[in-house]
C-alpha cells in the first residue's frame, strides 16, 4: 500500500463509520479529529483495529495518543513510519 | 528568631489547611505526582505561596473566584492552593474544554483572574478579549515567598464546579470549605489513610471525585498521583499506572474499571500488590463486574459510593460476601458525611419502606447553591434520583425523574446539548438520546435542517466541539427529516431511543 492509499483507507473508515457517509465531503487531512470529538476514547481502538486489518500495521499502545491520532495526516504518518519500523 | 511556629490564621477546617500542616510536619514527603512535576509537601506549600502573591497582584482578594484553565497536572493543584489560601475560590476548568466555555464559566462567575498553562494562554487571552487578566501558570516561582493563609469562615465558598445545565448553560454547583470538610473527614475517618498511602487521581479536577483524591491524600500526609486527561480511558496504559505507581487507594467511575478489566489485562495479571482500596461512583457498576473485581484479590476493600455535585458523597455501601453471593445490583448505601437521607412518596410524604421515592439529602455536605441564583438555604437538596429503601435501611438505586443521563459518570443534560446544536444555522431543530450503559453509552442527535440547508455531520460535530466538554459531544449525528413526537407535541426521545437499538442488536 503507498501512502496515499493508506491515507484513503484511513479517511473512507472515518468517513463511514464515524461521519455517516460525510456526504458534503467535509473531512480534510487536517480536520482536528479529537477536538471535534469525531475519534474519542473509545471509537479509536475500533480505528486501530481497522488499520491493523487493512493495513497489517500494528499500532503499539504507546502511540496512541493525542498528537499521533488528532488528524488524517498525523495517522497516515504514524501508519507508515510503523510500517517502516516493522519492515 | 522566634522558635513559635508563624501564625496561621486559617481554622483547622479550612480546605487548604491539611497541605500547611503537612508542609510543617512531613516537609520531604511527596505530595503530588504529575506528568509535569513531583511535588513534595514543602515544595507544593512554596509554589502555592509564590502564585497566591501573584494572583494578590493582579488583583484577586478574599472571596473572590479564579478560573484555573489547564490540562492535569501539579502546578493546576498548586494553583487550588494558592486560590484558596487567598480566601478565594477556585474554579476547576480542564484543559480539553473548549475556550468558549470557559470564558463564559468566567463571566458567569464574575471571575477576578484565570490561571491558565502555556499552551491555552493565547487562546484564552484572545476570547476574553481584556476583560479578565489572565496569568501563565507554570512561570517560574519566587524560591522563597512569604506564607499566604487568609481566614475563612466554615461557609465561605472553597470552589464551584460547572455541570451541565438542561436550558443550555453550565450551572456553577458553589461549595463551601464546610461542605467539602465535612466529605473529606468522613473519608479519611472511613478509609484511615496514612502517609505512606498513595492515592490515584483518575478524575478530571472539575469533576467532585478529585476532591477526595487531593484532599484525603493531603489530610493524612499521602502522596496524590495524577492520571492526564488523555490516558483516563487508555486501558493499558491504566494498569501499568496502578502498577509501576504502587497505588494503594483507587476511586474512579466504574467504566474505567471495566475498561481495565476488559481491555488493559487488570485480571491476568497478577494483583497490583499495593492496592488495598478500590472505590467508585457516578453510575451503576454491574454486580458480574464487582465479582470479577472482588474475585482477584480478596482482602481487598470495595466501595460504592453515591451523591451528586451538589451534595457530594452523601451515601456509601462497602461491598460484602452477601452482595458477591448475589445478583442484585449493589446498593448506593446509608447517608455518610454527617448527611441524613431519605426518599420522599410522590404525596410528600416519606416513602415506605420497599416503595420507590426521589432521595433528599440534608445536611453538612448540601452545596450553598447555584452561582448567580437564590442561595439554597436550609432545607434538603432533592437529587432527581429514585430509589427504594431495602429491608436494612440501606437504599437501591431506581434512575432519574428527568432526562439528565451519566455517560461514564459525566451527568449530562440533554437539553443542553440539544440547545447548542439548534444555535447552527443549518439546524432547525435537536433530539439527543442515549443508549447502552457504562463504557457502551453512546450519544446519537437527531438533526433536522433548516429550511433550504444541508448540515454536515462534519461540521456540526465541530460546531458543538466549540461550546460543549468532549464526554457531551454526540457518538453519532444523524439527520433526519422530523422528529417524532409524543401525543402532547413534545420531542419522543423514547421512540427515537428504541429505534436504535432495535438498529443495533
Amino acid at each position: 500500500m503507498t501512502e496515499s492509499e493508506i491515507r484513503e483507507s484511513i479517511s473512507a473508515y472515518i468517513r463511514e463509520r464515524f461521519l455517516g457517509g460525510d456526504h458534503k465531503g467535509e473531512l480534510e487531512e487536517t480536520s482536528p479529529l479529537l477536538e471535534w470529538g469525531v475519534l474519542n476514547s473509545l471509537n479509536t481502538a475500533q480505528l486501530i483495529g481497522h488499520i491493523r486489518v487493512a493495513v497489517g500495521v500494528k499500532i503499539p499502545a504507546m502511540e496512541v495518543n493525542p498528537e499521533n491520532f488528532r488528524d488524517v495526516r498525523s495517522i497516515t504518518a504514524l501508519v507508515t513510519r510503523q510500517r517502516t519500523a516493522a519492515a | 528568631m522566634s522558635s513559635r511556629p508563624p501564625q496561621s490564621l486559617s481554622a483547622p477546617d479550612a480546605l487548604h489547611r491539611p497541605v500547611i500542616e503537612a508542609a510543617r510536619a512531613i516537609p520531604g514527603r511527596l505530595a503530588v505526582a504529575g506528568p509535569d512535576a513531583e511535588l513534595t509537601y514543602a515544595e507544593l506549600d512554596r509554589t502555592a505561596n509564590a502564585l497566591a502573591h501573584r494572583l494578590r497582584d493582579l488583583g484577586v482578594r478574599p472571596g473572590d473566584r479564579v478560573v484555573l484553565y489547564a490540562a492535569k497536572s501539579a502546578a493546576v493543584v498548586a494553583g487550588m492552593q494558592a486560590v484558596l489560601r487567598l480566601g478565594a475560590a477556585y474554579v476547576p476548568a480542564d484543559g480539553s474544554l473548549p475556550v468558549a466555555r470557559v470564558a463564559t464559566m468566567a463571566r458567569d462567575c464574575a471571575a477576578a483572574a484565570v490561571l491558565v498553562d502555556g499552551a491555552r494562554l493565547a487562546t484564552t487571552v484572545a476570547e476574553l478579549d481584556g476583560g479578565i487578566p489572565c496569568a501563565d501558570l507554570s512561570q517560574e516561582p519566587d524560591p522563597a515567598p512569604a506564607p499566604v493563609d487568609a481566614a475563612v469562615r466554615p461557609d465561605d465558598l472553597a470552589y464551584i464546579l460547572y455541570t451541565s445545565g438542561s436550558t443550555g448553560t453550565p450551572k456553577g454547583v458553589c461549595i463551601s470549605h464546610r461542605n467539602a470538610r465535612a466529605f473529606v473527614n468522613w473519608a479519611v475517618d472511613e478509609l484511615k489513610p496514612t502517609a505512606d498511602d498513595r492515592f490515584s487521581s483518575h478524575a478530571p479536577f472539575g469533576f467532585d471525585l478529585s476532591v477526595l483524591d487531593l484532599y484525603a491524600a493531603f489530610s493524612a500526609g499521602a502522596s496524590v498521583h495524577l492520571i492526564p486527561q488523555e490516558l483516563a480511558y487508555a486501558p493499558a496504559q491504566l494498569v501499568d499506572f496502578v502498577h509501576e505507581q504502587r497505588i494503594t487507594i483507587w476511586y474512579s467511575v466504574p467504566s474505567a474499571l471495566t475498561l481495565m478489566m476488559r481491555d488493559g489485562g487488570l485480571l491476568e495479571r497478577p494483583a497490583p500488590e499495593a492496592l488495598r482500596t478500590i472505590l467508585f461512583a457516578g453510575e451503576p457498576f454491574p454486580i458480574a463486574q464487582v465479582k470479577a473485581l472482588a474475585a482477584q484479590a480478596p482482602g481487598r476493600r470495595l466501595l460504592n459510593l453515591y451523591g451528586p455535585t451538589e451534595t457530594n458523597v452523601c451515601t456509601a455501601h462497602e461491598v460484602t460476601p452477601a452482595d458477591l453471593d448475589s445478583d442484585c445490583p449493589l446498593p448506593i448505601g446509608r447517608a455518610v458525611s454527617g448527611d441524613r437521607v431519605w426518599a420522599e412518596a410522590p404525596d410528600g410524604g416519606r416513602a415506605a419502606p420497599g416503595e420507590e421515592g426521589e432521595l433528599l439529602v440534608d445536611g453538612p455536605t448540601v452545596m450553598l447553591g447555584y452561582w448567580g441564583r437564590e442561595p439554597h438555604g436550609d432545607g434538603p437538596y432533592r437529587t432527581g434520583d429514585l430509589v427504594r429503601e431495602l429491608p436494612d435501611g440501606s437504599y437501591a438505586y431506581v434512575g432519574r425523574r428527568d432526562h439528565m443521563v451519566k455517560v461514564r459518570g459525566h451527568r449530562i443534560e440533554l437539553g443542553e446539548i440539544e440547545a447548542v446544536l439548534a444555535l447552527n444555522e443549518d439546524v432547525a431543530e435537536a433530539a439527543v438520546v442515549v443508549t447502552g450503559t457504562g463504557m457502551d453509552a453512546r450519544l446519537t442527535a437527531f438533526v433536522v435542517p433548516a429550511q433550504g440547508r444541508e448540515p454536515g455531520v462534519l461540521g456540526l460535530k465541530a460546531h458543538a466541539s466549540r461550546q460543549l466538554p468532549r464526554y457531551m459531544l454526540a457518538d453519532d449525528v444523524r439527520i433526519v427529516a422530523d422528529l417524532p413526537r409524543t401525543a402532547n407535541g413534545k420531542t419522543d426521545r423514547r421512540r427515537l431511543a428504541a429505534g436504535l437499538e432495535e438498529s443495533d442488536s
